[in-house]
């Protein structure tokens, strides 16, 4: 594309011709002798006040400049930069910039003006913690930095920008701790996120699926948080972090499983409390993946597996009811599934009746009308709230279940035994970026056991992971009780 | 794909080495050895155990593999032959323990015995195992480790109140023709010192892993003669017959609870622990092939176990004589396979004539 | 490669999902399910063969105890048996919770594991269900109807609870154990001896156990069952099911379905005998005292209740003892030659009850038994073991292990013994009773 030329009005129309958008507004004015300046901006995105305040009026009361530079000089903008390409002086436009052109100056002054309109900072709704920092991330890429930068006031925090989509030129910020992430793993992500060619990025979600090294795998491919306090301390950690501009949920990567059973409020809490948390969190999924099965495993092709007053108590709710057990649990997780898919879409102001008549449907009504037994509902009720215990791997959990609950009906205790041990195969075996999911229960490694499912206090956590494979190992120096007068 | 750790070997002699012989092994050691059962396994521990030994002596002395060694020694021919011989070898001694697996299956988890089908899609499980080599074999090792203590410490404890350790007396009540034939005969039962060769080259040695392989192996052994112990103790006379012992012994303590068979749980667990030890062997059988013709693993790993499942299927109806021909006819070879040539492996020329 | 994988997971889903919804691969329906908690065995009342009973718990929403019984007749085995029952009602009949093998007297005279053997042979029955012979037939034993509206077989399994067992009052064997014994050097065993007494008549409440027989139709109150993926398998007879409870009917609720059980009597399974068993046959019988002295000298019984009977002050008192086991010992050792076979008890006992009126002071030193009260019941004791003993030897049944011991510690004598050992044996009793002082 031909570069800018030296007239003002030739730059105008050039830039003019690529954003042809009603939109892109132009803003022209004279300088002092009577040079014409133009400010092209995107209406809605730009702060028109400070156009005024830091381009058109020191402009205004100068001389005409002589250089791109000269003209930087004048204006009172703290983000200026100069652009010859029209393609990129536009795409600096369509990101709420400002692209300031004088007659004579043959480049345009790109200024940062950008205005969204954001909501406010709040806690997530995914991640509500009762003891902690309440913050969340939102959609501006640039908050979310500063919120991350905040949290970690070292010259250490190094943030990548880069950008990808054709269409959306969504920027992506790769943020890392110099010295403590892995440059390799740091390198790859940028690597690779260079190497998205799609239209478009709505999400961070895209960008998780191109950083996977397993794109169609049931599990999740990244880490992810919508707190910074999280992220923080992930990337203390030794882990990357990844901020995509219109998406308030952050990545980071390496990924492992046991990430998802640690909530924030662990580190908060004493250890013990934490543990059992902890705990409680797998359990709850243990329960929600296996006991469907289990429980059809048993009726169809295992009796002996249920005491005899428990058999006969079930022998007797199932009398009479049209579906094998199997088809029965199946039936029923799917309609569990379908509550949940509606609980989320539904109007509020229609939520109280549909929750009742879901109660009604599964309820006392399902069970009297000879459609479904109590304990198959008592079983599905169970494994679907135990599932939401750790709300990252719900997705997960419930194809695992259904799947789990197909191989029970169809192959029985054997066949739940069988698709574990598949499962397990494929977690062990699924590295990314070096790093294996299963860590640190496969391979062992006994000192990052302090943080997996107990947890040790503060003061046993003084080695970073030692799977992430941080140069540096060390994050807690001085365990209190004396004073260091050294250096830190 | 083809790391292992020495802390991950220790796992597998500890978790994974004891699960083969606590199925149809209890039953016809004490066919062969009545109540000496205990002398015919110590003496098969004994010895596999030196050859164990020998195998880290190797290993300590050379970083190579056996392929490697073998190349030094008669050259690249030779040694693919080898390793051709050596995955039939595997291939022969995963048929059995498949078939133990299998009527263990069928008749503990299974109200009436199901078709093979419900032992079939085992093959598809052994299949990704197959593929995925010996990092998969470390890291399950890792997995089994605390899943076997647990279901095993607790499955002795249940059992134990039942046992009667009197039952094992008198000592030299079996002849020791009858010591001895138990202990030969159950020497397919007895060859994991075969996968250790096939280990070489693929782990590190690190500082004294020679003695923390050997003490891992005593406690697999240690606990192995536990469970026969505790087995005759809670069976004595009628032992013969309980072909999948590790399901029976703890029912007895159970049985009476209004929890019912609560021990199911743990017998599952323990099953599960089988199933990774029972893709052990084509998992190795495959690594020969792969070696022996230079391919990747998908290919032998699909042929092996579509043979092992057709052969299951033809020796559905087969299992005491497939099981009297390995045992009682056969088990020179597997001496052979998991005693002497391990053994013989230290004379192997541990640096090449370009070195 | 992900192309393959793919493939492989969407044939092995298509697989899972025919099997999942074709639901047909040997699977027992649990509504097609007769769960057989109690088996009975008789010798053929006409004919030859075997009368097989089984006790089915009928299932309610409330779990609740009720159950039917029915006989299969003139089976040759007990397994024909068993497939006849499935055969004739078309109900599958699962035996994994089966908890009480029970064999009548007439089968007792015969090698019993003619019978028995076959809950050996199946991986299904576990080996962990007691085994009891009964006075009479065991349809009949079956049939009886608790007092407390249990299940008979479950009434039965109470009676010889561990926790009955710990009492010494009853001597409780299950499979295993007593197949152990049958195929040990001893070839000896025992079984408790189960006799049925009616009582008083109860107060109201179904929980009848009514018995339908293969070869007489009985029309019964069944619930209505919907066919459920087995369409083209109809039930040829439906399950007997007790009619609904209600407070007027009573033991008639049982009429309707045909029980024939006494009617508006409540019967009680008294397991106090022991009966003992030499290669499989039944050879004597031990009274309900030789029973408590066996139970106190060899298995587990911790603690027992017994009377004795003292002069005191001049006059014959009977005295309850609560008796805490402190020691038991069996030894086999040789003295000349000969084997000489003690037992070692020793024991602590109380004061639980007396025949007449007590002081106070007594009552209060109930916890203190005077030496002559331990010495008679140490006297009781090893009369009522001497008996025990000279019975199961005089019957060849080594039921106190002497033989067992003989082949396990004294190999070496074993060879001269094994036949005489029983007979032979001189047999010591160093028995003592303490009180608190």
């Amino acid at each position: 594309m031909k570069k800018l030329g030296n007239t003002c009005k030739e730059n105008v129309a050039a830039l003019k011709g690529i954003l042809t958008s009603e939109d892109i507004l132009v803003f022209a004015f004279e300088t002092q002798d009577g040079a014409a300046c133009a400010a092209i901006y995107a209406d809605g995105i730009t702060d028109k006040a400070l156009l005024g305040e830091q381009v058109a009026r020191p402009l205004s009361r100068e001389k005409t400049p002589k250089t791109a530079q000269e003209a930087a000089k004048i204006l009172q903008a703290p983000e200026t930069k100069t652009e010859t390409d029209p393609l990129k002086i536009a795409d600096e436009v369509l990101a709420g910039n400002t692209a300031l052109l004088i007659d004579g100056v043959a480049e345009a002054v790109i200024i940062g003006m950008k205005k969204l309109s954001m909501r406010a900072i709040m806690e997530p709704p995914g991640a509500i913690a009762v003891k902690g920092p309440r913050e969340g991330f939102i959609e501006d890429l640039k908050t979310n930095m500063s919120l991350v930068r905040n949290r970690l006031r070292t010259p250490k925090l190094q943030f990548k920008t880069l950008t990808a989509g054709k269409q959306s030129k969504t920027a992506i910020a790769v943020g890392y701790l110099d010295g403590i992430a892995d440059e390799e793993i740091v390198k790859k992500i940028v690597d690779k996120i260079e190497c998205i060619e799609i239209d478009g990025i709505p999400d961070s979600s895209y960008v998780a699926k191109f950083l996977a090294e397993r794109p169609n795998s049931l599990f999740k491919p990244t880490g992810t948080t919508e707190k910074p306090d999280v992220l923080a301390a992930k990337m203390l950690e030794g882990r990357v972090a990844i901020l995509v501009d219109g998406s308030p949920i952050a990545l980071t990567l390496p990924y492992l499983l046991v990430e998802d059973f640690q909530g924030a409020q662990d580190y908060f809490v004493s250890p013990y409390r934490a543990s059992i948390s902890r705990l409680l969190r797998f359990f709850g999924v243990f329960v929600s993946v296996f006991l469907p099965a289990m429980y059809v495993a048993a009726q169809l092709f295992k009796l002996q597996i249920l005491p005899l007053s428990f058999l006969l108590t079930i022998s007797g709710s199932v009398q009479g009811i049209p579906l094998s057990p199997s088809l029965e649990l199946f039936f029923l997780l799917l309609v569990l599934e379908i509550l949940i898919e509606a609980s989320v879409r539904m109007p509020k102001y229609v939520a109280l009746a549909l929750s009742v008549i879901g109660a009604l449907v599964l309820g006392d009504t399902a069970v009297k009308a000879g459609l479904v037994s109590s304990s198959a509902i008592i079983i599905m009720a169970l494994s679907g709230i135990s599932a939401y215990t750790v709300p990252d791997l719900v997705g997960t959990t419930s194809i695992l279940r259904l799947a789990f609950v197909v191989v029970a009906g169809s192959i029985g205790t054997f066949g739940v035994l069988l698709m574990t041990a598949l499962v397990l195969y494929y977690l062990v075996t699924a590295d990314a970026y070096g790093v294996p999911l299963l860590a640190p229960f496969s391979p062992l490694i006994r000192r990052d056991l302090k943080d997996s499912l107990l947890k040790t206090s503060m003061y046993g956590l003084d080695k970073r992971p030692k799977v992430l494979q941080s140069k540096n190992k060390t994050r807690l120096r001085n365990k209190g009780g004396k004073v260091n007068h050294g250096k830190n | 794909m083809e790391r292992i750790k020495v802390r991950q070997l220790c796992f597998y002699f500890v978790a994974m080495m004891p699960v083969a012989k606590l199925l149809v092994y209890p039953a016809t050691l004490t066919y062969q050895s009545k109540n000496d059962l205990l002398l015919s396994a110590f003496v098969n521990c004994l010895a596999e155990g030196a050859i164990v030994a020998l195998v880290m002596l190797l290993a300590k002395k050379s970083g190579k593999s056996l392929f490697a060694l073998l190349e030094n020694t008669f050259g690249n021919i030779t040694a693919k032959i080898v390793y051709g011989v050596f995955a039939l070898f595997f291939f022969a001694s995963a048929l059995l323990p498949f078939m133990e697996h299998k009527n263990f299956v069928l008749q503990v988890m299974y109200e009436n015995v199901p078709s093979i089908i419900s032992f079939a899609p085992f093959f598809f499980v052994c299949f990704f195992a197959c593929v995925k080599g010996f990092k998969s074999i470390g890291r399950m090792a890792d997995i089994s480790l605390p899943i076997f203590i647990v279901a095993f410490a607790v499955l002795i404890l249940l059992a134990f109140p039942h046992a009667d350790f009197a039952a094992l007396l008198p000592l030299q009540g079996a002849s020791a023709g009858e010591v001895l034939r138990g202990s030969l005969f159950s020497a397919n039962w007895y060859t994991e010192a075969a996968f250790l060769l096939f280990f070489l080259g693929h782990f590190e040695y690190e500082k004294r892993a020679s003695v923390k392989v050997i003490a891992s192996y005593a406690i697999g052994s240690a606990a192995v003669l536990l469970f026969l112990a505790v087995f005759y103790g809670v069976f004595s006379d009628i032992a013969i017959r309980q072909q999948n012992a590790v399901a029976q012994i703890s029912k007895y303590t159970t049985s009476f609870t209004s929890l019912g068979r609560v021990d199911y749980l743990f017998i599952f667990a323990i099953a599960l622990v089988m199933i990774f030890r029972l893709c052990v062997p084509a998992q190795m059988c495959v690594h020969c092939l792969c070696k022996s013709f230079g391919c990747k693993p998908m290919l032998p790993a699909a042929a092996v176990n579509i043979l092992l499942l057709a052969l299951t299927v033809f020796f559905n109806y087969s299992f005491l004589e497939l099981q009297t021909l390995f045992t009682q006819r056969l088990w020179f070879l597997f001496a052979l396979f998991a005693y002497a040539l391990p053994a013989a492996a230290l004379l192997l020329k541990r640096r090449g004539a370009h070195e | 490669m992900n192309k393959l994988w793919t493939s492989i997971f969407l044939t092995a889903a298509a697989v899972l999902l025919l099997l999942f919804f074709s639901n047909d691969f040997g699977l027992i329906d649990i509504q097609e399910t007769a769960i057989v908690v109690a088996i009975g065995i008789d010798t053929a009342e006409e004919g030859e063969g075997y009368d097989v009973t089984a006790q089915i718990a009928v299932p309610s929403s409330t779990g609740s105890g009720s159950a039917g019984n029915v006989t299969v007749k003139n089976a040759q085995t007990v397994g024909e048996a068993i497939s006849e029952l499935n055969h004739e009602t078309g109900w599958y009949p699962t035996l994994v919770h089966c908890k009480l093998i029970l064999l009548g007297e007439a089968v007792t005279e015969t090698d019993v594991f003619r019978v028995l053997d076959y809950f050996l042979r199946n991986d299904a029955v576990e080996d962990s269900c007691l085994v009891a012979a009964c006075a009479g037939t065991a349809r009949e034993t079956l049939q009886a109807q608790s007092p407390v509206n249990d299940i008979s077989a479950s009434a039965i399994a109470k009676v010889l609870s561990s926790e009955a067992q710990e009492t010494g009052l009853v001597s409780v064997t299950i499979l295993k154990d007593f197949a152990i014994g049958y195929y040990s050097v001893g070839k000896s065993g025992f079984l408790p001896y189960i006799s049925v007494q009616g009582e008083a008549e109860s107060q109201g409440g179904g929980g009848a156990a009514p018995t339908a027989e293969i070869d007489a139709a009985e029309e019964c109150a069944w619930l209505p069952s919907l066919k459920r993926n087995r369409w083209w398998k109809p039930k040829r007879q439906p399950l007997p099911i007790a009619a609904p409870v209600s407070s007027e009917s009573g033991s008639q609720g049982g009429a309707d379905s045909g029980a024939s059980g006494k009617s508006g009597s409540a019967d009680v399974f008294q397991a106090s005998e022991t009966m003992l068993f030499y290669e499989g046959k039944q050879v004597a019988l031990l009274s309900p005292e030789e029973t408590l002295a066996y139970n106190l000298a060899a298995t587990d019984t911790d603690f027992a209740y017994g009377s004795v009977t003292a002069e005191q002050d001049g006059q014959e008192t009977v005295y309850n003892l609560k008796m805490k086991i402190g020691k038991k010992k069996r030894s086999l050792t040789f003295e000349n030659g000969m084997p000489v076979f003690t037992f070692t008890v020793r024991a602590n006992a109380r004061l639980a009850d007396t025949d007449r009126a007590s002081a106070i002071l007594e009552v209060a030193k109930t916890q203190i038994a005077d030496d002559a009260i331990l010495r008679a019941a140490e006297k009781k004791f090893e009369q009522e073991l001497s008996s025990a003993i000279s019975k199961a030897a005089a019957a060849g049944c080594d039921l106190f292990g002497i033989k067992q011991r003989l082949y396990r510690y004294r190999y070496r004598e074993y060879a001269a013994f094994q036949d005489s050992v029983l007979t032979a044996a001189q047999v010591h009793y160093d028995i003592r009773f303490t009180s608190l002082k």
